[in-house]
């Protein structure tokens, strides 16, 4: 059950999410928003793909049409050589083990009336990976690869920091001891020096686990800091993807160069792209026609009003979907 | 000490936010604790003094004391002054000081959902501050409601007048709380993380219009923050705080140039960059404590890796030699 050679770890394929939703009054019209357009990308053992976009861009989405937690309307996932959409029984049990995610508050994703011993123990028994007294001695092992003392087990929630908590999320998701974590905004609600201490954890976790990553984040500097590659969204689509320091460093989607131009860094010298005059993302409910970015692009000409610009391979590894480049 | 006394004297009347000895005092258990110690700045017209920590480093309650909206019986002023538009408001009465601080002080927050009323149209609720407290008819208000929206360039805000809250973005929903804000023509305002909920290209968009209004309106203001990316790009001053001191406080390209508090470096050094190649993250060990575990002297010393023994006395905010704008409370590096 492992992917043809040279297949990477996670292969995701014209991934597709459409929502309906029924707004207005008295009389309620059903809207359709396609969350997810398209989407493909691979992972490789071991490394971590960043997935940067503003909010509704549908990088939430994805994590969760991956993992089946909503069920994408077509597209392919496949993990380890094995189709993630259509398993089920056993199968499915196994792929669960191996895929796993990481939230943005840990403190939703952990039930307030459950001690730690029984968050962190459940999954490992309900999935046999230990059973009696050594369901504790995994808890607590967990508990210190993640840098917290065993006496945590016996604590609740409530009784932990943010960061703490954080741990303790990503703890769980250790638990079955998965190959692959997707991480939602796992560090965005946390202080900048807290957020360092789970960024230096996952990049042990990492390097020792040989863990994949598919890294949600809103913050550029934090994906660059850990991720290899990364991809850009923006309303439900890729638009431009490569490995992590040319993205960075020379941004060719207008998409990327706003994102780029506004992330605030500490140097006076360098301030963030202040722009009176310019739009905001336009509601995925009606997404302009032909390139999604046209109505704020600086460089729109008549065919991106009409056209989507198709992803182009500009170098070896590096797509960009924009009329600019081909 | 006389060249600041002096230097006080002289700019007093001009500043319109002035904060001499600030002390907030928090309940905690029965036992009252102080959050915000001895606090001292000033904010002159068109200048932006940008107040920067982690949680429960006391900058919003800094905020919160001004505003007088410090929760009764859990929170309270203990000490020091505030001096609005010349004006000393902690020697107000309580009725005195609602109306300096209505007319004189606007106040924007995080989540602009939370602070706007959703079953209001936002018109209305521009136009209740001028109703309030400057007497306006209604009819009038609601026409300088307008002007104040095309201000805060709401794009067809004739035709958003009437919408309520949750018709509008996040980045317009902030635009609709400045326009609030500003609606008395205020000197002063507070800026408590005003763009930290929003993506960050409707940041950009929210902090070019609030400079546009400082320059505009000749506004002293007071932006508080945990992002010192947002710091760098729009503040002329900065005063780190931490467990409710300030630590460091200096002119903005002093201060990114030189930072002199170990806790000013080590959130620096926290601080992954997008215009950098990744880099090993310095992560400050532990954890701010709470406030009754607080060390007695130095409240960083807990986490510091240049304690010494004298920081079990609590330090000074001293300048820094030959530059006597730059000060920070350590023992260490600022003796």
């Amino acid at each position: 059950m492992t992917a043809p050679p040279g297949e990477p770890l996670l292969v995701v394929s014209d991934l597709a999410k459409t929502f309906t939703a029924k707004r207005g009054w008295p009389v309620p019209t059903t809207v359709t928003v396609r969350a997810v357009d398209r989407v493909s990308f691979t992972v490789a053992r071991g490394d971590a793909l960043g997935i940067v976009g503003e909010s509704g861009c549908g990088k939430s989405t994805v994590a969760r049409a991956c993992l089946r937690l909503s069920e994408p309307d077509s597209g392919s996932v496949r993990f380890d050589g094995v189709d993630v959409l259509t398993a089920s029984g056993a199968r499915l049990r196994a792929l669960r083990r191996r895929l796993q995610i990481v939230f943005q508050d840990p403190a939703s994703a952990l039930d307030p009336r459950q001690r730690i011993a029984e968050a962190l123990g459940e999954p490992i028994r309900v999935h046999g990976i230990a059973r009696g007294k050594d369901v504790l001695t995994t808890v607590e092992r967990l508990l210190d690869e993640v840098g917290l003392p065993a006496s945590a087990a016996r604590r609740y929630p409530h009784e932990f920091s943010g960061g703490q908590r954080q741990r303790i999320g990503i703890a769980r998701a250790l638990a079955l001891g998965p190959d692959l974590i997707f991480a939602d905004e796992p560090v965005s609600a946390l202080d900048v020096s807290v957020q360092a201490q789970i960024l230096v954890l996952l990049d042990q976790l990492r390097a020792r686990r040989q863990l994949a990553f598919v890294f949600i984040s809103h913050d550029l500097g934090v994906v660059r800091h850990f991720c290899q590659h990364v991809a850009v969204m923006y309303l439900g689509r890729i638009v431009e993807q490569g490995p992590v320091p040319t993205i960075f460093d020379e941004p060719l989607h207008p998409y990327t160069q706003l994102l780029k131009a506004s992330s605030p860094v500490p140097d006076p010298d360098n301030a963030v792209a202040m722009r009176l005059q310019e739009g905001e993302p336009p509601s995925p409910v009606a997404p302009p026609p032909g390139c999604h970015f046209h109505p704020r692009c600086p460089f729109a000409m008549d065919r991106c009003k009409a056209v989507a610009p198709p992803l182009r391979e500009t170098a070896p590894g590096r797509i960009v979907a924009c009329h600019l480049y081909g | 000490m006389s060249a600041v006394a002096s230097a006080r004297a002289v700019t007093t009347a001009a500043a319109p936010l002035v904060v001499e000895g600030l002390t907030t005092s928090i309940r905690i258990g029965g036992r009252w604790f102080d959050a915000v110690r001895e606090v001292s700045f000033e904010v002159r017209g068109r200048e932006t003094l940008a107040l920067v920590g982690e949680s429960g480093c006391g900058k919003s309650l800094t905020a919160l004391s001004i505003m007088g909206l410090l929760p009764a019986g859990v929170g309270r002023i203990s000490g020091g002054r505030i001096t609005v538009d010349g004006i000393d408001i902690t020697a107000a009465s309580e009725a005195g000081r609602q109306a300096i601080r209505g007319e004189r002080i606007g106040m924007i927050f995080q989540e602009p959902m939370t602070s706007l009323n959703p079953v209001l149209p936002v018109g209305f609720q521009i136009a209740e501050g001028l109703i309030q407290h400057r007497g306006m008819r209604r009819r009038d208000a609601m026409a300088r409601a307008l002007e104040l929206m095309e201000l805060v360039r709401i794009p067809a805000a004739a035709q958003r007048l009437n919408a309520y809250p949750h018709q509008f973005s996040g980045g317009m929903r902030q635009r609709v709380m400045i326009a609030i804000a500003l609606a008395c023509a205020p000197k002063v305002l507070i800026a408590d993380e005003p763009t930290t909920a929003l993506d960050v290209t409707i940041q950009g968009q929210v902090l070019a219009l609030l400079a546009d209004l400082q320059a505009r309106e000749g506004l002293a203001v007071l932006l508080i923050t945990h992002n010192l990316g947002v710091v760098a790009s729009v503040a002329d001053r900065v005063m780190v705080m931490y467990g409710g001191d300030v630590v460091e406080s200096a002119p903005a390209k002093p201060f990114f140039r030189r930072p002199t508090h170990p806790y000013s470096e080590a959130l620096l050094a926290a601080m992954p960059r997008v215009d950098r190649p990744s880099q090993a993250l310095a992560p400050i060990p532990g954890q701010v404590p709470t406030l009754p575990d607080m060390p007695t002297g130095c409240r960083y010393q807990s986490r510091c890796p240049l304690r010494i023994e004298q920081c079990a006395e609590r330090p000074p905010l001293n300048a820094l030699p030959g530059d006597p704008d730059h000060r920070a409370r350590c023992w260490v590096r600022a003796p």
